[in-house]
């Protein structure tokens, strides 16, 4: 048995695919895409509860389609407002 | 209401030009004609209705869904739902979220579940009975963007799949277009009219239970408007597309469809023709 | 839908984690907010998260053909369906009992229940979101309906007949 459910796979699954997408941008601006993941998963991974499944499959269609929008190759750089 | 009162602001606006000077006799001027005007309006009690509607905010994911109660003077208010709505959206609440465009029933965005039914907001009238309470909900059984802003991308992804475009395999004869005799074109009456409002699919059990595989009736009858083309050549592929017991046989005539479809098709009808073509090419 | 309310448990839980309501909503007097589920509710099928193949805009996958699931799936359907209807008048409208007509009415039974309740595993229970209880299920399926072939054959030979086993149990 494995030790998590099968939606903390999918939330591990889509960090991994966002960290994949991060490492395919020019180096200089790696840093920015990634700061900008980081933050994104840890701020849900304090805010909301493991339990509340309808919250955390909102937020992975949300991040499945942020992923869609910054992993196009086109998109070479990103500044966030929060630094 | 408004037709009423505009004759009153056209007399407001030539009194102020012309007695910018004297402010007292222009406010005589205004009470007069209030007045006239105030007897047609005490002739109307204000009809207070009360609408409640689906609140839903991504900004706040862990919050969950509301119905939030807004009261309003439909002497106030033009006949229809989205009327309302937007009246609400200007002047009581500028966060509800609600798609509209045409207001006339022929874009197909404010399609939401009014009072159990789905339908258009812009084409479905305000039930003045005011003891009730009009209830409105987003499309059921579709993810919710924000309040009455539904998630069509698989609806639009479906929609996409069945090549909803006329495809030859050779060149129109003349060079330039693709002629139709008009008993050909009659077979596109019904079909062409649909405005992808979506009502129809989410009305469908088969659709809520197999929303991924099963196309849904709007698609299913686009399907069947390209099968039916006389112009169309690759109404093979077409058919073969949907032979599977998932896009087109999931249909169990339940007939949702053509009950609530606010255009008044019959994608249920189009569907039975299109099993009936699959049998008959089989 | 998006988002609904699971357990109460859950909801007073986040009801309590959650801000006082916005201010704009706090603004207006005329209106009046209520909990969507306030009452108890318990799933006994939760839906299962929705899977978006490809991006926006791909369209959805295509299915290989099939015409036995598919078209000939739909038409053998429909032919067993009519054609229980005069195999199920013929013997009382003849008044006996012929095992040939007894053997075609037991068969086509069997099959129309087997693809009728076959329907409803594929409506109710998807392959990509319980893929375990529907394998169950159509096992379960199977199996039913080889037992009740069983059955309607050892009535058949050992037996006075369908037909007639209705008709005895009818009257008595």
């Amino acid at each position: 048995m494995s030790r998590h459910t099968g939606l903390q796979r999918e939330v591990l699954s889509l960090y991994r695919s966002c960290l994949r997408a991060v490492y395919r941008k020019p180096i200089d601006s790696r840093t920015h895409f990634k700061s900008f993941v980081a933050r994104e998963f840890r701020k849900h991974a304090t805010e909301v509860d493991r339990k509340d499944f309808d919250t955390v499959e909102f937020l992975l269609r949300k991040g499945k389609r942020q992923l869609e929008v910054y992993g196009d190759p086109n998109i070479k750089r990103m500044t966030t407002a929060a630094g | 209401m408004a037709s009423l009162r505009q004759p009153t602001l056209r007399l407001l606006a030539s009194s102020n030009i012309r007695r910018v000077a004297s402010p007292t006799i222009f406010n005589t001027t205004r009470s007069l004609a209030t007045l006239a005007e105030g007897e047609v309006a005490q002739k109307k009690q204000p009809l207070i209705k009360k609408f409640s509607i689906y609140r839903w905010s991504p900004d706040e994911p862990t919050k969950k869904p509301q119905m939030q109660e807004y009261s309003l003077d439909l002497n106030e208010c033009g006949p229809m739902v989205l009327d309302a709505l937007i009246k609400i959206k200007n002047e009581m609440d500028p966060t509800l979220t609600f798609r509209r465009s045409c207001r006339e029933g022929i874009c197909g965005s404010c399609a939401m579940n009014i009072e159990g039914t789905n339908t258009l907001a812009c084409l479905s009238r305000i039930n003045r009975d005011a003891s009730s309470t009009s209830r409105i909900y987003p499309l059921p059984h579709m993810y919710v963007v924000k309040d009455l802003v539904p998630d069509l991308t698989n609806f639009y992804k479906q929609y996409k799949s069945i090549q909803p475009y006329l495809q030859s395999k050779e060149p129109a004869p003349n060079g330039k277009e693709f002629l139709q005799s008009k008993e050909d074109r009659k077979k596109l009456d019904g079909l062409y009219e649909c405005i992808l409002c979506a009502c129809c699919s989410t009305s469908c059990p088969s659709y809520w239970w197999n929303q991924e595989e099963y196309l849904g009736p709007a698609v299913l009858m686009q399907a069947y408007r390209w099968l039916a083309d006389s112009r169309d050549g690759k109404s093979g592929q077409r058919k073969d597309m949907l032979d599977n017991s998932m896009s087109l046989y999931r249909c169990h005539t339940i007939m949702n469809c053509a009950r609530t479809c606010p255009k008044g098709l019959n994608p249920g009808l189009a569907i039975a023709k299109i099993k009936m073509m699959m049998v008959q090419s089989a | 839908m998006a988002s609904t309310l699971r357990s109460s448990a859950a909801a007073r839980r986040i009801f309590a984690a959650a801000k006082p309501t916005t201010s704009a909503i706090r603004l207006l007097p005329q209106t009046r907010v209520a909990a969507f589920h306030a009452s108890q509710r318990n799933q006994i099928l939760p839906p299962g998260p929705q899977v978006v193949h490809g991006t926006v805009n791909d369209p959805v996958p295509v299915p290989t053909p099939s015409a036995s699931h598919g078209s000939y799936h739909w038409a053998f359907e429909r032919i067993i369906a009519l054609g229980m209807i005069p195999l199920t008048v013929a013997p009382f409208a003849a008044g006996t009992a012929n095992p040939a007509l007894d053997a075609a009415l037991g068969t086509a039974l069997v099959l129309h229940s087997h693809i009728g309740f076959d329907a409803c595993v594929t409506d109710y229970f998807p392959k990509r979101q319980y893929a375990k209880t529907r394998a169950l299920m159509v096992w379960l399926l199977r199996a039913s309906t080889i037992t009740a072939a069983v059955g309607l054959f050892s009535i058949q030979t050992n037996d006075v007949g369908l037909t007639e086993a209705i008709k005895r149990f009818w009257r008595a």
